[in-house]
């Protein structure tokens, strides 16, 4: 049970990285980001994100810092480290890898 | 990096709680309206969108929790929480609280201050560069153990070999000695050491410098150095010390230097050396090690160290003093021919200074007593923590029905438990702070007294460590098993208040094993203050002998003021001639050092009726012309000391009757003689028989009767006088004052060293005996404290376990007397045994004291020791204030049983 949930703790990880990639967000705009990539099939629940970022900037692969939306609101933008740019990219690596062999044993005749 | 990473961030998390979680707030709070918007542009109404957002989003407090336990400082909150709840607890409960910090602060104050002195006694050792490349070096005795006294020749010839030891230094043990400042004479304690003594340590003056060898020649103008405590301490530190001349023993000594900071002395037992000075100095400043220089035979106090050269090993060391050994037994046979306390034996012992503390001979005992004293005060912690432990329970089962609640409601035990721990825990560290500060002001209060030697007691970081540490450990301890205990509950019978059986009260249970030895303890200590009150009083009864009203004093010692021996004596006796014309004296005398102190020495009679030759044991008193007339002392047969007896006439003395009586078969023993068992030369003949007399042992109990006694005169001791004894008809205190006046006459630069009345005298000479008393009954205070509060506690916890049975007793019809009465049997069941215990060996302790005789050697000397005598008032006193503590401790917790409305306790809440 507690690999099925590292599992799915590691691609969230490296999902919110993904979505860190281009440019700092603050956490809805990652949620919504997320969503509209995954053309609505991943729906990150908010008690699920928001550990998630404290827990990545408390590992130092996020940084976070207050400032005015367009909307002129005050938020909280998230944006990577080079920690976890280099996380991010070990990750990817490691995924295509993992996702290509699952596949190939998926896609396997006989 | 990292993991300073993550530290940072939670420090920051932890430090900035509040903002942390206001953000929180917020980011949440603008993800909820992003969401609300999004919804709405769908086309759901706000209201709809709002409701929907929620709904997707979950409970916010969930999100807030799991996001602060993604931060990590979820487990810090917890125990955030605990504390406060604890601390609000505890001040709810502000009797117990108070109690039980009271009682953890002495129990961990008593603790700390013995560690302190243990601490600064044997665990600060002094730190020296390359410290393992130093050797001791002692000479053996006969059965080849290491000595404490080795010879100075000896030390000479270690010296000489350069090719083993790079450098090798000598220093005395701590010395007495008085120097003048500030016009008053002062006591401080000396060291005499080589010239080399930094260069062997490896140390350097932290001002000035060290002597050389030419200061270290017989006769070169006296120099030390100040040690940096005491510089510190009794200069403040003043840097133009150095130069300075003062005056130590009467001698002008100018100051060269102040010792290295982390520098207190060479006997590393916490006793902080105030001067260092040249070996050579001895002879000049104190008489007895004179001849340190001559054969291997004369043996000193010195303490031998040595700096092993570069590649050469403690095994070569060994050698090579080996045959120093040898070459010395051959040279001066007769040296090795003593017998008594200080044989020297053949051989010599090398060991590395790391190996050492104080001496070989003395560590193991000195371990083994630091041991036991803190064993003992451990001691007093466990039962202070056994009987908290037992009121901890009582409350546990106080709280049985909340903890069933919360349990119920879904908290863990462990979470109660750590609850329930940190409780204990605050309680601790309270009593911790409590016993510091009680620690700190107890040791305050020691160094105040004016010892001559003193202590380095501060507290240092190894002291804080231990008091915590205790602290911690006794909160645990204390607190653990209740805290198990009161958690481990059955929820549905305690919901229903049917977990509470009924215990066998009368069984003998640990706890009641404990009180009883609390309450034996205390009766014990109860009787020890009874036996030293008693001693004071017989010596207060005790027929004196001498004149005490309208007698007065005044030492001051001649060499402070440069006075020449000549010089001295004019001055003498021009002050004794003045001292005599004031109105209202009677009588005066000179006299060298105070009246009635006496010295031991072994004396050989001359005798035809006593054993020929025998040596005895004697105590030796200072007398002069005109002593016994101003004391009164009434003079039995012959004549007392006069004019006639001078340094250069025949020696002779006055001894007490029951000297006469004793060694010379008959009181009239006026012409029969003795000598010194150290100076062959040294007959003295008897020249008169006096009344015996309360007298000195040690410098201090003025009153204590001792054996027989014999009087010198100063003027045939080879020193100079140096206090005025006068009797007056009128005030003695005015007469002190008068004398003070005729002193600042004679010279105005002369110290008053002592300047008392006999009463004053015979007053402080009881001081000893006094503290004894006063610290027996302190501590059967605490003995009583704690045992009252083991039995409030035995019978708090009783009454609690049993408020089911007394509310169905009570219901029935039973009396608030009978319910108590029915309590109070066992508890006077339990502080009956224990007095009885107690009183037991109490009789036990002065029977033996009884039959142990007048005296006892107990190592440090011969003390006398008071036979007390039984008497029964006083033991039934002690039982009486025993057994009153006991039920007064005991009723507060009964009554409450017999206020327990019958319905009530029936219900249990």
């Amino acid at each position: 049970m507690n690999d099925r949930s590292d599992v799915l703790q590691g691609t969230l990880d490296m999902l919110v990285l993904r979505a860190l990639q281009l440019e700092p967000m603050h956490g809805w705009g990652i949620a919504e980001r997320i969503e509209h990539w995954s053309e609505h099939v991943l729906q990150l629940g908010q008690g699920t994100l928001y550990p998630g970022l404290y827990r990545l900037e408390r590992q130092n692969f996020i940084r976070s810092e207050w400032r005015i939306t367009d909307k002129n609101r005050r938020a909280r933008y998230y944006s990577l480290t080079a920690r976890g740019r280099k996380y991010l990219n070990e990750s990817l690596e490691q995924w295509r890898r993992v996702s290509r062999a699952i596949n190939l044993v998926l896609d396997a005749v006989n | 990096m990292r993991a300073w990473h993550i530290l940072r961030s939670r420090l920051t998390s932890i430090v900035f709680r509040d903002r942390r979680e206001s953000d929180l707030s917020e980011e949440l709070r603008l993800h909820l309206e992003r969401e609300t918007e999004r919804l709405q542009a769908t086309g759901l109404s706000r209201e709809e969108a709002r409701l929907q957002a929620l709904r997707l989003f979950g409970g916010v407090e969930q999100i807030k929790e799991a996001a602060r336990d993604a931060r990590g400082t979820g487990a810090w909150d917890a125990l955030v929480r605990d504390t406060r709840h604890g601390l609000r607890r505890l001040l709810r409960d502000w009797r117990f609280t108070t109690a039980a910090v009271l009682i953890l602060g002495i129990a961990i104050g008593a603790n700390t201050a013995i560690f302190s002195v243990v601490n600064a006694v044997l665990f600060r050792k002094q730190t020296f560069a390359d410290a393992n490349r130093l050797v001791n070096i002692y000479q053996n005795d006969r059965s080849g153990k290491p000595m404490v006294v080795i010879s100075y020749a000896a030390y000479m010839e270690m010296a000489e070999y350069t090719d083993i030891f790079s450098g090798t230094m000598a220093s005395s043990i701590p010395n007495p000695v008085r120097y003048l400042a500030e016009g008053a004479v002062r006591n401080a304690v000396a060291e005499f050491s080589s010239a080399n003594y930094l260069n062997v340590l490896g140390l350097q003056p932290s001002l000035g410098r060290w002597f050389d060898a030419t200061e270290e020649r017989r006769g070169a103008p006296l120099v030390a150095v100040l040690g940096h405590q005491a510089w510190t301490r009794l200069f403040h530190a003043d840097p133009s010390i150095v130069g300075r001349v003062i005056r130590m023993e009467g001698l002008p000594v100018t100051i060269i230097g102040v010792g290295p900071a982390n520098l207190r002395g060479t006997l590393d037992v916490g006793l902080g050396t105030d001067f260092w000075l040249p070996i050579t100095a001895v002879p000049e400043l104190i008489s007895p090690m004179g001849a340190l220089r001559d054969a291997p035979t004369i043996l000193a106090p010195l303490f031998v160290k040595a700096r092993l050269r570069d590649g050469v090993t403690v095994a070569q060391a060994r050698a090579a003093m080996d045959v120093l050994a040898r070459r010395l037994a051959d040279e001066y046979p007769d040296a090795f021919r003593n017998s008594g306390e200080f044989a020297l034996g053949p051989g010599i012992t090398v060991i590395p200074s790391t190996d050492v503390r104080v001496h070989p001979q003395a560590d193991v005992p000195f371990m083994a007593l630091a041991s036991i004293v803190l064993f003992i005060v451990g001691l007093v912690l466990a039962i202070a923590c056994s009987n908290l432990a037992t009121l901890l329970l009582v409350r546990g089962a106080a709280r049985a029905k909340e903890v069933s609640v919360r349990l119920a409601m879904g908290a863990t035990r462990r979470q109660l438990v750590r609850h329930l721990l940190i409780e204990s825990l605050l309680l601790s560290l309270a009593g911790g702070i409590v016993g510091c500060v009680l620690a700190w002001w107890g040791m305050r209060a020691l160094q105040t007294i004016d010892l001559p030697f003193r202590v380095d007691m501060h507290v240092d970081y190894r002291v804080l460590a231990f008091a915590i540490v205790l602290s911690l450990i006794t909160g645990v301890v204390f607190g653990l098993a209740p805290a198990i205990k009161a958690t481990r509950v059955d929820l549905l019978q305690t919901l229903r208040d049917e977990g509470l059986q009924p215990i066998d009260h009368r069984r003998l249970t640990l706890k009641n094993a404990l009180i009883v030895v609390q309450v034996a303890i205390s009766v014990l200590l109860l009787g020890g203050t009874s036996i030293f009150l008693q001693a004071t009083a017989a010596t207060r009864a005790l027929r004196v002998g001498y004149a005490v009203d309208g007698v007065a004093m005044l030492e001051t010692d001649w060499r402070f003021a440069g006075y020449s021996e000549s010089a001295a004596k004019t001055a003498q006796d021009d002050l004794l001639r003045r001292i005599e014309a004031i109105p209202g004296v009677e009588s005066a005398a000179l006299l060298r050092g105070l009246p009635m102190v006496s010295t031991g020495m072994s004396i050989v009679v001359d005798s035809a009726t006593g054993q020929p030759g025998s040596e005895v044991e004697f105590h030796m008193l200072e007398a002069g012309p005109g002593f016994f007339d101003t004391l009164r002392i009434p003079l039995l047969y012959g004549r007392v000391f006069d004019a006639r007896d001078r340094a250069d006439s025949p020696r002779v003395a006055v001894i007490t009757e029951t000297m006469a009586r004793k060694y010379f078969g008959a009181v009239d023993a006026v012409g029969r003689r003795f000598r010194l068992k150290a100076d062959p030369n040294s007959w003295t003949e008897v020249i008169g028989i006096v009344r015996d007399t309360g007298t000195g042992d040690f410098e201090d109990d003025v009153l204590a009767p001792i054996g027989p006694t014999y009087y010198r005169s100063y003027t045939q001791s080879g020193a100079q006088a140096t206090t005025v004894l006068a009797r007056t008809s009128r005030d003695a205190a005015s007469l002190i004052a008068a004398m003070q006046r005729e002193l600042r006459a004679v010279d105005i630069t002369l110290p008053a060293i002592t300047a008392k009345t006999m009463a004053q005298r015979l007053e402080e000479s009881q001081t000893a005996p006094a503290v004894v008393a006063t610290l027996f009954a302190i501590l059967a205070g605490l003995g009583l404290v704690l045992a009252s509060i083991g039995l409030y506690a035995v019978v708090a916890f009783a009454v609690a376990r049993r408020s089911r049975e007394i509310g169905i007793r009570m219901a029935l019809g039973a009396r608030s007397q009978q319910v108590v009465s029915s309590i109070a049997r066992g508890v006077a069941a339990l502080i009956a045994v224990g007095t009885g215990i107690g009183l037991f060996f109490t009789v036990l302790l002065m029977l033996v004291m009884r039959a142990g005789g007048g005296s006892a050697d107990v190592g440090i000397g011969h003390m006398s020791v008071y036979r007390p005598s039984i008497d029964p008032l006083a033991l039934l006193g002690i039982a009486a204030v025993t057994a009153l503590v006991g039920v007064a401790a005991a009723f507060v917790p009964a009554r409450r049983a017999t206020r327990l409305h019958p319905l009530v306790a029936l219900r249990h809440e």
